[in-house]
């Protein structure tokens, strides 16, 4: 079975992976079901990304295997989990590749975000991160195998952020960024 | 016609080899590097199309045998719970690393000393401290300044950090209830623009490959840099062998290209940057006269050792949305509370901990990684309660060493090249599964302090090899250890390992700041010693 040939599936392996894929998303909670939304053109896009799965998928759904879904489904659980696998992984990924269930679920998908870096974060704002630094170092000090002890160690951000701008700028270990 | 020697000859281009080769060329060595994956395009990468998520598990996928490209290599892992990931490309596993920076602490380098257990290393944390700060600056890190977990430092990373998310902020709001350490993580991901690379945009695709070049990875950051400084950097080169003369010195490596043509590099200087899967395979391949103990093995230590980092993943689930899917894949916070060796909990040692983004919606559908599945009419229930709502505490053991996890040739297996394959030997330790219970508990109870209503574990995850340790290990003593304080071979002196092989002991931390400034670390010695090189004839 190839992408192209997605189209011309058999009847009765069209309807079995309707069956399976309505079986496992099943219409419900204001979800379309899997097989209202795996169209051959959703199907052609998986197979596409992935067309290793092509055979994987025709071995779940060969004749001869339950035509009930739930009992194919525990049958490949059983006896070819990697098939079982890949059927899921096409019917999931093909199910949620799609423009409305994607709105449905009120996922955007991987959108670029800005970072605004420029903005002081909450953490440091609302004196969070003051209180890790309240609390002293955590690193064991080799020399003495205890907790270290740093003498005048900064207790806010507002005091490491004062002493750093006094501070040197920067080590200066005598190379350059190479 | 026969190849113009090279200075030095670099067999990887990835982190450490990347690093090496910058640093060498920059100082005029002519570098010749063989690398048997290819460039990339990041244009190709998956990370901003909507088949991301197929493609992550197959073609971008982190174990080589899943994705079983043409450039990688097949590992035997039928003896091992853990699986080794890695990439080969130009970049090597910095092209799908999270990008996550800790250094490691003052103590890893002390655990004998400390703890009574496994090894010191013959050189410590303060003594790689300037090589931390430029390994900062080359790849370019973002990070909050001050982290008392770590010495206090004289030199901020160069950017600021990345943004924490909601559920950061979160997961610090129950730490701060509970009174532990956390601390916004330090990552190789641009927060600004920085050293023409755009800033990231927070699509969490980092293991696919960054389309934004935000991620450092070492085609950008270093190869582009030490190719326009004169290095030769041959793809499609897998190396069958390092050659050597009647003296003991390597004379270069024979490599196979992608017709089957086996060409032969000559050089005066060998360094390997394979990692510690692919390099203690090369050594063992590089015996004189078919010798089986392979090359620079007096101390019959290579390819023992390995490290890996036995890791567990904590999920919390939270009634807000999160909007989890997004954010640096890198890690949003950190917490080494209980990093550090406390006998009362019956083992030694600690874990890191990193909490990271969930994934997209294909991820959450699917059986999680803890083994639970949801189908029928609840599966809309299981996505729309899980996708976005979300915190994972990602804990990386410290893994001890142990002569008998270990990489060998395998008999039977090899690459498409006809090249043995690596063979894996592993066996968690009693030690680091009692350290990740504890952690696990540990864990459970800040997702819990945090407001997490459910919570599932996953309590050793196989695909988790990221961290490869050990299987070269460095010393003072040539009866104990493969390679010299510098890097270089107790046998072989014109040999260097400069991956993470050389580790003594692996830490608890996502190690690759750590293997970076030790590779350059014995770059600056290699250039500092260069009139001193014994080099063949």
């Amino acid at each position: 079975m190839t992408v192209e040939e997605i189209a011309i599936l058999g009847e009765a392996e069209r309807a079995l992976l309707a069956r399976v894929a309505d079986h496992l998303i099943p219409a419900a909670h204001g979800m379309p079901s899997a097989a209202e939304v795996l169209t051959d053109d959703r199907l052609r896009f998986v197979f596409g990304a992935r067309p290793d799965l092509v055979e994987r998928v025709r071995t779940a759904l060969a004749a001869g295997l339950a035509d009930d879904p739930a009992q194919r489904v525990a049958r490949l659980a059983a006896d070819d989990p990697a098939a079982l696998g890949a059927l899921q992984l096409a019917i999931v990924a093909g199910y949620y590749t799609d423009k409305r269930v994607r709105e449905l679920i009120g996922y955007p998908g991987q959108e670029a975000i800005t970072i605004r870096s420029w903005e002081v974060p909450s953490y440091i704002e609302d004196g969070l991160i003051d209180r890790v630094l309240a609390r002293g170092p955590v690193w064991r000090d080799p020399a003495t195998g205890e907790r270290a002890v740093v003498a005048n160690a900064p207790r806010t951000y507002a005091e490491r952020f004062a002493e750093a701008a006094r501070g040197p700028g920067g080590a200066d270990d005598g190379h350059d960024g190479a | 016609m026969a190849t113009d020697p090279a200075d030095v000859l670099i067999i990887g281009a990835g982190a450490s080899g990347g690093v090496v080769a910058l640093r060498l060329a920059s100082a005029g060595f002519k570098v010749v590097c063989l690398e048997q994956g290819e460039w990339l395009d990041r244009a190709d990468y998956p990370g901003n199309k909507l088949d991301w998520e197929l493609k992550a598990r197959k073609d971008w996928a982190t174990s080589p045998n899943i994705r079983g490209l043409p450039s990688d290599y097949p590992i035997v892992e039928d003896d091992t719970p853990v699986s080794p990931l890695m990439y080969n490309a130009v970049g090597g596993s910095t092209i799908i690393f999270a990008g996550a920076w800790p250094r490691a602490l003052p103590s890893d380098f002390r655990v004998r000393s400390l703890d009574g257990i496994a090894d010191d290393w013959p050189i410590d944390y303060f003594e790689l401290l300037p090589y931390f700060y430029r390994t900062d600056r080359q790849f370019g890190i973002s990070g909050l300044p001050g982290d008392p977990a770590y010495p206090p430092d004289a030199e901020d990373a160069p950017m600021p950090p990345l943004p924490i998310g909601r559920a950061g902020l979160k997961v610090a709001k129950g730490m701060d209830k509970l009174g532990w350490h956390w601390w916004p993580e330090f990552n190789s991901i641009n927060s600004v623009a920085y050293d023409g690379r755009r800033p990231c945009v927070q699509r969490s695709t980092c293991q696919s490959g960054c389309n934004e070049g935000a991620k450092a990875s070492t085609d950008l950051t270093h190869w582009p840099k030490a190719i326009g400084l004169g290095a030769k950097l041959i793809t499609g080169a897998r190396v069958s062998r390092i050659e050597t003369n009647e003296q003991g010195l390597a004379t270069g490596a024979t490599w196979i290209d992608q017709d089957g043509a086996e060409h032969l590099q000559p050089a005066r200087v060998v360094v390997l940057a394979a990692n510690a899967i692919g390099t203690p395979r090369l050594l063992l391949l590089s015996g004189r006269a078919g010798n089986p103990d392979g090359l620079a093995n007096s101390s019959g230590l290579v390819g023992k050792r390995l490290m890996m980092h036995p890791f567990a993943n904590v999920a919390g689930l939270f009634e807000d949305p999160l909007m989890s899917w997004a954010g640096q894949f890198g890690d949003l916070i950190e917490s080494l509370e209980f990093y550090e060796t406390d006998e009362k909990r019956g083992f030694v040692r600690g874990a890191r901990w990193g909490l990271a983004p969930t994934g997209g919606p294909i991820n959450t559908a699917l059986p999680s990684r803890a083994g639970e599945q949801a189908w029928g009419p609840e599966h809309h229930t299981h996505v729309k309660t899980h996708l976005g709502h979300g915190a994972n505490w990602g804990l990386f053991a410290e893994d001890l060493p142990d002569e008998a996890n270990r990489v060998v040739l395998s008999g039977s297996v090899t690459d498409s090249s006809g090249i043995p394959a690596p063979e894996i030997h592993y066996t968690m330790a009693d030690n680091a599964r009692r350290m990740l219970d504890f952690h696990i508990e540990r864990a459970t109870e800040s997702m819990e302090a945090a407001g997490a209503y459910k919570i599932e574990v996953d309590r050793l995850m196989r695909y988790s090899g990221w961290h490869l340790l050990g299987t070269a290990r460095m010393g003072d003593d040539p009866k104990t250890s493969v390679v010299d304080r510098w890097n270089r071979s107790h046998d072989v002196p014109n040999l260097y390992v400069v991956d993470g092989s050389c580790f003594v002991t692996s830490s608890g931390v996502n190690p690759t700041s750590t293997i970076v400034s030790i590779a350059l670390r014995a770059a600056d010695h290699m250039v500092e010693t260069r009139f001193e090189q014994q080099v063949p004839a």
